[in-house]
Parts: C-alpha cells; sequence; structure tokens
C-alpha cells in the first residue's frame, strides 16, 4: 500500500471515530428524561424556550438536532453556557481551560519521562538484580494507588502540614513563572507517579528482549562500552512502546485528570466536564467532550508518523488497524 | 501448582478478607457505620472503642470502611463481571468472524476508547442518573445501578479490545484450522478451542480492571455523582476531605483499604500474566 493512502485511510478512519463520538455525545443527551430547554433555562417564559429550541435544533429530531451542533462546532461556535443572568461563551471557558490543561500534561509527561527513562535503563540493565527489584517492586505498588490518594496526602502533607506549597489555584506564567510553578507540582506529582510506573515497566521490558539481540553481543564484543551500548544503541529501537503509550497517555490526561483538577483547583479541561455535568450544561459538555476525543485523535495520529520516525521500519506497515 | 511468593499469599488473603466483608461484614459484631456517636467526635486511630478513630460527624471508620467494602466491591466486580462478559463476546466474535463485523466493533472500541474513562463514566452518570422531576433525589439503589451500568459501558471496549487481540492470535493456530476442516461448527470452535485459551489472558485482565472499577467509584464519588454519605471507600473520602486539615486520618482509613485492595487485584492480574507467559514459552 502506498504511504499517501495509507494516511489517507488513517486519517479517514479517524474522522470517523471523531464523527461517532461526537453523534454518540449527542444521542445521549437526547436521553435525558427532561427536556433540555427546561434545564437550561428553568427561570423562562415557554416562549423563551421555544425560541431557544428552535436555536439549539432541539425540534429537529436526533440526526438534525447533531448536524446542526456539528455546522456550529466546526466553525468554532462551541455553543453557550446558560446561567440566571445571562450567557457565557463554552469556547471562552475553553480558551482558559485549555493551557491550564496542555501545561500540566507537558509537565506531567516531561516529569515522567525525565524519571521514568533512566530508571527503566537501569532495572534493565540491571535485571533480576537488587537495583531492579527495588525499583520494578516499590513503582508497582506506587502505580496501584489512585491518584487522588497521592494527591490527597500531598495536601495533607506538603500543603497543610509543612504548609510549602500552595493547595488551591492556578497561577498564568504571566503572573511569575516561580508562582506558576508552585502551584503546578502537587497536581503534576500526582498524576506523574502513575505514568511512571507504566513508562518504566514497558521501557524495561522492551530493553530486556532488545538486550538480547545480536547486534548488543556485537556491539560488546567490539568493546563499546555498556553505557554507551545501553543509551546510544538500545534505548531508541525499545522506545517504540513506551512512546506510543506517552502519546495516548497524553490525550488522556487532556479531560481525563477530572479528580486531580477539582482537587487542586487547577481547572483545566476536566474540570469544565464536570462542571458542565454539574450545571446541567448538556451544550457544553458535548462540544467540550467532542474537543477532548479530538485532542485524543491528533495524539493518535502523532503516534502513527511518531512511530515512522522512531522506527524507519514501520512507516510503511499499517499501525494496530 | 507452584508455590506463591509472600506478596501474592498476602494479596490473596486481603482480597479474601474484602470479599468476607463484603458479604458477611453485616453480621460481624461492629459497630453500626451509619451511627453518630456524638461523644466520640473526631477521634484518632487506635483509640479504645474506635480502632480507626471517627470523623468530625462521629462516625466510626473502621465499621464505615468495612460497609464501604461491600459497595465498593460488588459495583467492581458487577461492572467487571457484566463488562467483561459482553467484551470478551463481541472481541471474540470480532476476531473469529473477521470482516465488516471486525470492522464494526473495532471502530465501536475505538469510539469507546477516544473517550477518557471518566469522562465517559461522568457522563453516563449524569444522564443516566437524571430524575424526570429534577429537583427530587436518585435514590442511593438507582444510582448504584447507574454506576454499574456506566462502568461496564466503559470496560467493554478496554476488555473488547484485548479479547480481540488475544482471539486473533489463536484464531490463527493450526488447531483450529484443523477443527474447521473437520467441519467443526464455528459456535463449538470458539467454545472448545478459543475461549478456554483466552479465558486467562482475559481473567488476568479483570484482575486490573477491578482495580479501574475500584478507583473509578471512588473517583466519581469524590466528584459527588457516585455513592453518597460515605457508603463507599470513595464516598468516605469525599467526606473526609472536609477535614482534610484537622482530622488527615479520616482520609487515611479508606485510602488505606482501597490502595491496598487494588495493589492486591493488580498483584494478581501480574501473576496470572505471569504463569501464562511461562505456560506460553514452554509451547
Amino acid at each position: 500500500m502506498s504511504r499517501i493512502s495509507f494516511w489517507l485511510q488513517r486519517i479517514a478512519q479517524l474522522l470517523i471515530v471523531l464523527l461517532l463520538v461526537t453523534f454518540g455525545v449527542s444521542l445521549l443527551l437526547r436521553l435525558v428524561p427532561v427536556d433540555l430547554a427546561t434545564i437550561l433555562l428553568p427561570a423562562s417564559s415557554e416562549g423563551e424556550r421555544e425560541i431557544l429550541r428552535a436555536e439549539l435544533g432541539f425540534d429537529k429530531g436526533p440526526i438534525g438536532y447533531y448536524l446542526q451542533w456539528l455546522g456550529n462546532f466546526v466553525q468554532g461556535d462551541f455553543g453557550k453556557i446558560y446561567f440566571s443572568g445571562g450567557t457565557e461563551e463554552v469556547s471562552d471557558h475553553l480558551k482558559q481551560a485549555m493551557p491550564r490543561s496542555l501545561l500540566l500534561m507537558v509537565y506531567t509527561q516531561i516529569l515522567s519521562l525525565v524519571i521514568a527513562v533512566p530508571l527503566g535503563v537501569l532495572s534493565a540493565y540491571r535485571a533480576g538484580r537488587r537495583a531492579d527489584k527495588i525499583i520494578s517492586n516499590s513503582l508497582f505498588a506506587l502505580s496501584s494507588v489512585p491518584n487522588f490518594a497521592i494527591a490527597l496526602l500531598l495536601v495533607i502533607f506538603v500543603g497543610v502540614k509543612f504548609a510549602w506549597l500552595p493547595t488551591l489555584g492556578y497561577v498564568p506564567i504571566a503572573e511569575g513563572y516561580w508562582e506558576h510553578l508552585k502551584h503546578m507540582i502537587m497536581p503534576v506529582i500526582s498524576l506523574s507517579l502513575g505514568l511512571i510506573a507504566t513508562y518504566t515497566r514497558l521501557l524495561r521490558a522492551d530493553m530486556i528482549a532488545a538486550l538480547r539481540e545480536d547486534y548488543v553481543t556485537m556491539a560488546a564484543s567490539k568493546g563499546l562500552s555498556d553505557r554507551r551500548i545501553l543509551w546510544r544503541h538500545v534505548l531508541r529501537p525499545s522506545s517504540m512502546t513506551l512512546l506510543t503509550s506517552a502519546a495516548l497517555s497524553m490525550g488522556a490526561l487532556i479531560g481525563g485528570a477530572i479528580v486531580i483538577e477539582s482537587i487542586f483547583a487547577t481547572y483545566g479541561i476536566g474540570f469544565e466536564v464536570f462542571a458542565a455535568i454539574g450545571g446541567r450544561q448538556y451544550i457544553a459538555l458535548q462540544s467540550t467532550v467532542a474537543v477532548i476525543a479530538l485532542f485524543y485523535v491528533f495524539f493518535n495520529l502523532v503516534v502513527d508518523v511518531g512511530s515512522g520516525f522512531v522506527d524507519p521500519r514501520t512507516r510503511d506497515r499499517r499501525v494496530n488497524a | 501448582m507452584r508455590k506463591f511468593t509472600k506478596p501474592t499469599w498476602f494479596a490473596i488473603g486481603w482480597l479474601g478478607l474484602m470479599m468476607f466483608f463484603s458479604l458477611f461484614g453485616w453480621l460481624l459484631p461492629f459497630k453500626p457505620w451509619n451511627f453518630v456517636f456524638e461523644d466520640d467526635l473526631e477521634v484518632g486511630l487506635f483509640s479504645s472503642g474506635h480502632l480507626l478513630g471517627t470523623d468530625s460527624n462521629g462516625y466510626d471508620l473502621l465499621s464505615s470502611a468495612v460497609a464501604g467494602t461491600r459497595m465498593s466491591i460488588f459495583i467492581a466486580i458487577a461492572a467487571v463481571g457484566l463488562g467483561g462478559f459482553i467484551g470478551s463476546v463481541l472481541g471474540i466474535l470480532a476476531a473469529y468472524l473477521r470482516g465488516k463485523i471486525d470492522t464494526v466493533m473495532v471502530t465501536v472500541f475505538n469510539v469507546g476508547l477516544s473517550v477518557p474513562n471518566l469522562v465517559l463514566a461522568l457522563a453516563l452518570v449524569s444522564v443516566l442518573a437524571t430524575n424526570v422531576d429534577i429537583n427530587q433525589a436518585v435514590p442511593t439503589w438507582r444510582r448504584v445501578m447507574v454506576l454499574i451500568i456506566s462502568l461496564t459501558i466503559v470496560l467493554i471496549p478496554i476488555l473488547g479490545r484485548i479479547a480481540r487481540g488475544a482471539t486473533l492470535s489463536w484464531s490463527g493456530r493450526e488447531f483450529v484450522t484443523a477443527a474447521r476442516s473437520m467441519g467443526m461448527k464455528d459456535s463449538k470452535i470458539i467454545l472448545r478451542h478459543i475461549v478456554p485459551n483466552v479465558l486467562p489472558a482475559l481473567i488476568a485482565v479483570a484482575f486490573l480492571a477491578v482495580g479501574v472499577v475500584i478507583i473509578a467509584e471512588a473517583s466519581l464519588s469524590i466528584l459527588g455523582v457516585g455513592i453518597p454519605d460515605g457508603a463507599s471507600w470513595g464516598g468516605m473520602i469525599a467526606r473526609g476531605r472536609n477535614d482534610l486539615e484537622y482530622a488527615p486520618h479520616v482520609l487515611y482509613v479508606p485510602i488505606v483499604f482501597l490502595a491496598l485492595t487494588v495493589i492486591s487485584t493488580n498483584h494478581l492480574g501480574d501473576v496470572v500474566r505471569s504463569k501464562l507467559d511461562s505456560r506460553e514459552a514452554k509451547v
């Protein structure tokens, strides 16, 4: 299969997934056993609700409603959030939440990879020995502790008992980078520990397999140092699974960090989902979930492109079709 | 059977204890879990009368944790059982039949996987737990049902994809081809040859899934859409968060129960999987 048609097919697949996700959410909303217009405008007159129904397409049946929403969404109109005093644009909320979620995700990834890669290399190099056992076992235990538990323990100790770090809120970079980081440290640590364990494990397994390859024996018999073999020759071919998992968890971190975002009041995209549900803002919910799925699909594509760079052999092969 | 290591015995023991608590906890002579001990507010850990202390409302934490076991474990087992069953049936059929059915199933799984677990669960819970009269509270039993259904739906694509992958690697084997060439019916091939081979992998994943569901249920409860009134571990954490500054031990108790349970299920999942790998290696 030629490369172009492979990519076209891949992109088409992802677009179909996106359309189905958004359509699914839109259908789900129709299942709410109450009138959506009444929920969005509880204090208004029936006339105003009628106008809203026509405006949002509630009167059109599931497919008509979906197409109208989709048309607006593609043009950047994500709908409105309705409350007693008026309306707010969902896109304004997302504009505020997006950088928070993205930064949280980027910091988490950096911290996780910076810690996991050396640990993975070390535990693969010392596989079965004490260092490996200590690393593997303690990471295993850590990965089983849910991230909200880590977050709450950090709040109790670092935030309250010793009062080293602020426990709530988000400060934009513009208001001082140090302040910004101080507010991010605890959420990032809470999200990272589980990832560190996963990444280390994946890298360790792949590196142990790669260390058995003939070219490693060859490199060793040529007299290359262990360090050079590990970092130059074994790490790169072993990092495929790790990078795939890292890219996919980026999609999951955007929006998936709901509990952490709400514990630390970081208010990213995940919190927007939560707020939309709590406030019964179903249009906002639909658009926000669509944005999250968009990111997921985007990172999926990044995996496909990235895997071609890391391992040229996969460039023409169909990846997880 | 090979002898288990100490951590494995611990995991089995702990999960056994949790199962025992969830089935027979109500028969044991614990203090009533939803009773307010007005004279013992915020008693610390290991105090007389209240082994694990009480929270600021006067609820006994040991009794709450034991009672919470019932809810947390019940939801986890129900969701994993249902989701595992439906997911495996869909995954195995898709991989065995291939063709259009497979394409459709893979797309459905991908759709389910393209929304983070918790977002999907949250959306499902919010829609399913909406009352016709929005001012009326949703009764707890209905919340439990909604949670189980939502988490089941979340699990189906995850487990379905694994079942599909495992089936793909088995359905191409010689004995399947042989059975087919001898005229064995597809349904019989699946039951006789595919299911027994795929099952161990699914059991390993099911252990991990129990941990995932327990955490998801707790997360939803912390967000206030799960089990209310401290009736599950997540519910206890949600309630304890308010006293975090003054009585952190209220949080330690459910967190320790939850963490030990998840560590145990993950560990057992690992043990099953490594047994599986060694069995494969011998072939």
